[in-house]
């Protein structure tokens, strides 16, 4: 198949039968969307704060299991 | 056979759709009384974690509210004080409801667990069941003591915001709790003194269509009798300073006049709705003044000494 015939076919396809969303449908999914999007950088931001909060700089070591045993020479 | 599948319309829910679906105002309130139970708690509440317990708290509330919604949209639809609320109205599906308040309920209550503590947490999954299957799918439609009972969802969060900052629960928070809990009659049954039309086309039971509005008036009086001392009792049991003692005896003295008022009214409403709007001031403002008094550190206390 070239790629003339390719383009050919896309072209002569009837269109597919599906929704299509009104101009106030499209407005209404963008809306929530954003909205969507804006709520879970919010959440992100929660725990990030809360994680530090709880943490402090023990975010950056670890857990106690995780690091090198101390030996004594 | 053919078979046709039904296909559902693209939804036209705004964002204020869903935040109508929280009930704000009923929101506002939780999130007042919420955070006045985090702040009189004793020691201290590291900011971050005091924001996201009211966060979760809040976000709980909206998702109870939204169930509440998808639930009682049958109702809704008959009553003019609920007609225009997006399911009745057509805005949102009520599957998109539940699927709302679903998710936000199990966010909130997990959250609160993972982040500030598994108490508060095991509160805030109460109040949601116990607003959303006691009082919305069980008691509203069958007994007139639904909003009685049914009370105890309102009254938790000030427990709720305590647990939060302490990780465990006392007298005082349920003292607050107590407050609300018998706020709450008098405040909705004025109310549904002037809305009993409504109600009743509704088909709820609420006191004064079951009742009478006689029965309803009389009860009002009862439950602010018991309101007044108990809002009193923080400063008698020495929760509170003699500053919110006097503000809570004229604010309760306020309600007891205006029940008064109500008890002999007949044939007309106004003292019910004169009723109904300063209850919403008298809580707002008895929790205020505690929250003044703690946050002063007694220095109220100097002032009136």
């Amino acid at each position: 198949m070239t790629t003339a015939s390719v383009i050919m076919d896309d072209v002569t396809r009837p269109q597919r039968p599906g929704i299509r969303l009104t101009p106030e449908q499209l407005r209404a999914r963008r809306a929530r969307s954003i909205a969507i999007a804006l709520a879970l950088g919010a959440f992100v931001l929660v725990i990030f704060a809360v994680t530090i909060v709880r943490l402090g700089s023990g975010v950056l070591t670890g857990p106690d299991y995780m690091r090198p045993v101390q030996t004594t020479k | 056979m053919s078979v046709t599948l039904a296909r559902a319309e693209p939804s036209v829910a705004g964002v204020g759709d869903y935040i109508e679906l929280m009930k704000p105002r009923v929101m506002s309130l939780v999130v007042f009384t919420a955070l006045v139970g985090l702040l009189v708690a004793p020691g201290h509440v590291h900011p971050v974690i005091g924001f996201t317990a009211l966060l979760c708290i809040t976000v709980g509330a909206g998702a109870a509210g939204a169930l509440n919604m998808w639930y009682d949209a049958d109702i809704d639809a008959r009553m003019a004080r609920t007609a225009g609320r997006p399911i009745p109205r057509g805005r949102v599906t009520p599957g998109e409801a539940a699927g709302f308040g679903f998710t936000l309920a199990v966010f909130s209550v997990v959250s609160l667990g993972l982040l500030v503590n598994l108490l508060a947490a095991a509160l805030l999954a109460f109040t949601i069941f116990f607003y959303v299957a006691i009082y919305t799918v069980w008691l509203k439609r069958t007994t007139p003591q639904n909003i009685v009972i049914g009370g105890a969802a309102g009254a938790l969060p000030p427990t709720i915001g305590w647990a939060a900052a302490t990780g465990s629960l006392a007298v005082e928070p349920l003292l607050l709790f107590l407050i609300i809990f018998f706020w709450t009659p008098p405040h909705f049954w004025a109310l549904s003194l002037y809305r009993a039309e409504d109600y009743a086309r509704a088909g709820i039971p609420m006191l004064p269509v079951v009742a009478g509005e006689e029965e309803t008036r009389r009860q009002i009086l009862l439950y602010t009798l018991i309101l007044t001392p108990l809002g009193v009792a923080p400063w008698i049991l020495g929760y509170a300073g003699p500053v919110y003692g006097a503000a809570a005896l004229a604010l309760g003295a306020m309600m007891i006049a205006l029940a008064l008022r109500v008890r002999k009214e007949r044939g007309r409403h106004n003292a019910s709705k004169q009723l109904f709007a300063f209850s919403i001031v008298y809580l707002f403002l008895l929790f205020a003044m505690l929250l003044l008094d703690r946050m002063s550190g007694g220095l109220l206390g100097h002032f009136a000494a």
